[in-house]
């Protein structure tokens, strides 16, 4: 394919908001993310229960 | 002994069919008419469409499933509704053309109470070139999503090849709704091609008719992080830096040709972006129902909005964004016309969009359409059920309601398929459609709409997979499982 047309990537690219090492890292450690699967599932179980 | 059809079989369809069927006695009959004889869990096409499932894995047959509870099944379109019979028998009815039989099999279905959950017509033609059968593949339904994943299989063998690739992935009109599947498409997308070790030969480009990012159709959000409320944009904005995707926002896609898209900008410029692969969602009409009365006169304007979508009790008036209300949205799913008769999920007309409406130049809409998501499509069908069973009993009105102004949506939307490695980002917003009079500000409860990415996202997915396939297939335990 011909590479046609605008090279997208715009100036508000360049000033995006990015994650810190720490985060990153966070996103995928298993002991946090264990106890964010159990807070995560309550907080969504909790939205369901109000509107039933 | 009285008949309630539902037509459709999926999230709404499906959900109120077995409700309606476990809350009233079997001398009573439960009817779904359906031209697809197999459930598909939908949100799990994304998996289909990268080529990580396989598209049995996302379906099931309904014909055993509604042979074990006693469900009636019809295989076919409903094509004409008769709320009030025709000259010879004033009993309602829906004329449905059997799939077996061809064209002109039609089947005169008798009803008392009628669910309309026929979801979206899928509207490839709206843009020319756009859709699997032209230019640009789909992840709508499972067989969309295999052809997808063989174009991606193509793509990656010319990158092992040396070939650079152009990935172009998001909605196919200026009137789309469902961007939360295309981004969820896009980082797929983008994990995937790191997976088979070819990323750094793929550019990778999210086109959009949101105004900002992570508008998603419902006026984008806010979450509260460090002491901030931080808008939806700068998250979605992040995830995409960070994955080397770059973006197209305010763009109406007006073609799409073998090798490339033409599209035009809400400051009304131009433009034409090639690629090698391009997954664009296309936008949805109704299905295309069509009423009559006694008299066999057309009515299909009474029943239904000029898109398709039928008028239930919201507030259809036309009004300008700032006098939108969260008291415009549906309560009761009811139709005005006729109290017999109900729609749920996709199948219901909206008063108007969420997201504040934007038109270009030249006159054309780019915003998008207000989403129907799987959990209040199953929580709509459920409280319609409700409804109908306490109606046949006797109550004057419907009994249950399910506002999308007064209901919350839990979302997980993949980003990489990997027990370890993998992401998802999850978000709840409450309620789903803004409520500027109980929440002043920004329309929500901010206690309630939250939304992180990280690996126990990807494990709720997985969850989720399996639970709603399980509470879709009947199995014991199935309602306490929630929508
Ligand atoms: C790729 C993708 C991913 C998604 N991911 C998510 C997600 O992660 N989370 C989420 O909440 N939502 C998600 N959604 C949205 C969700 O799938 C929909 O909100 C939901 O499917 C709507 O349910 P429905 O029953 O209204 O419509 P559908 O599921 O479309 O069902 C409509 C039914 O009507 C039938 N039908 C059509 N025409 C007729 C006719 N003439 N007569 C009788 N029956 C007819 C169809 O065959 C079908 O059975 C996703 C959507 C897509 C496309």
């Amino acid at each position: 394919m011909p590479n046609r047309g605008p090279a997208v990537p715009d100036e508000e690219a360049a000033s995006v908001t990015l994650p810190t090492r720490w985060t990153v890292f966070l996103r995928t450690f298993l002991p946090w993310q264990a106890w964010r699967f159990l807070r995560i599932n309550l907080k969504m179980l909790g939205m369901v229960r109000r509107h039933h | 002994m009285s008949r309630v059809v539902v037509l459709g079989s999926g999230i709404a369809g499906h959900t109120a069919a077995s409700f309606a069927r476990r809350w009233l006695p079997r001398t009573e009959t439960v009817t779904v008419v359906s031209p697809v004889d197999r459930y598909n869990w939908v949100p799990s096409n994304i998996w289909v469409g990268v080529g990580l499932m396989q598209p049995h894995q996302v379906t099931f047959p309904l014909a055993p499933v509604y042979e074990r509870h006693g469900i009636e099944f019809v295989h076919g379109f409903a094509r004409q509704i008769h709320p009030e019979g025709d000259a010879g028998d004033s009993r309602p009815f829906v004329a449905v053309e059997r799939v077996a039989g061809g064209d002109g099999d039609f089947l005169r279905l008798p009803y008392d109470f009628l669910i309309n959950a026929t979801g979206p017509r899928l509207r490839f033609d709206m843009t020319e070139g756009l859709g699997p059968e032209a230019n640009s593949m789909s992840v709508c339904t499972p067989e969309h999503a295999q052809l997808a994943a063989r174009a991606l299989d193509r793509a990656v063998e010319r990158m092992r090849r040396g070939q650079r690739q152009r990935f172009v992935v998001g909605v196919g009109h200026g009137g789309c709704t469902c961007e939360g599947a295309a981004f969820e498409y896009i980082v797929n997308l983008e994990f995937e091609l790191r997976a088979r070790k070819v990323r750094e030969l793929a550019e990778i480009v999210w086109i959009t008719n949101e105004y900002e990012l992570g508008d998603f159709g419902m006026a984008g959000m806010q979450m509260r992080r460090s002491g901030y409320l931080i808008p939806a944009s700068i998250f979605t904005a992040s995830l995409f830096a960070e994955r080397g995707i770059s973006w197209i926002t305010r763009a109406h896609v007006r073609k799409v040709e073998p090798d490339r898209l033409s599209y035009e900008t809400l400051d009304g410029g131009e433009a034409e972006l090639g690629f090698d692969f391009a997954m664009l969602l296309p936008p949805f009409s109704g299905v295309g129902l069509r009423a009559f009365d006694r008299q066999g006169t057309e009515i299909t304007d009474r029943l239904f909005q000029p898109n398709g979508f039928m008028r239930v009790d919201g507030d259809y008036t036309p009004r300008p964004f700032e006098e939108w209300s969260a008291r415009d949205w549906p309560r009761t799913y009811q139709s005005p016309a006729y109290p017999n008769l109900f729609a749920a999920g996709i199948a219901f007309a909206p008063p108007h969009p969420i997201s504040r409406p934007h038109t270009s130049p030249r006159g054309t809409v780019i915003t998008p359409a207000a989403p129907r998501t799987g959990m209040p499509s199953a929580q709509i069908g459920r409280a319609v059920a409700r409804s109908v069973v306490d109606m046949l009993r006797g109550a004057p009105r419907p009994t249950a309601t399910a506002s999308m102004a007064e209901m919350g949506a839990a979302c997980v939307a993949s980003a990489g398929a990997n027990p370890f490695s993998g992401t998802a980002a999850s978000m709840t917003v409450y309620p789903v459609v803004p409520d500027y009079e109980r929440y002043p500000g920004y329309g929500r409860d901010m206690k309630r709409t939250f939304g992180e990415i990280g690996l126990a996202g990807h494990w709720i997915k997985i969850l989720l997979h399996h639970m709603f396939i399980y509470k879709a297939k009947l199995r014991p335990g199935w309602p306490l499982i929630p929508e």
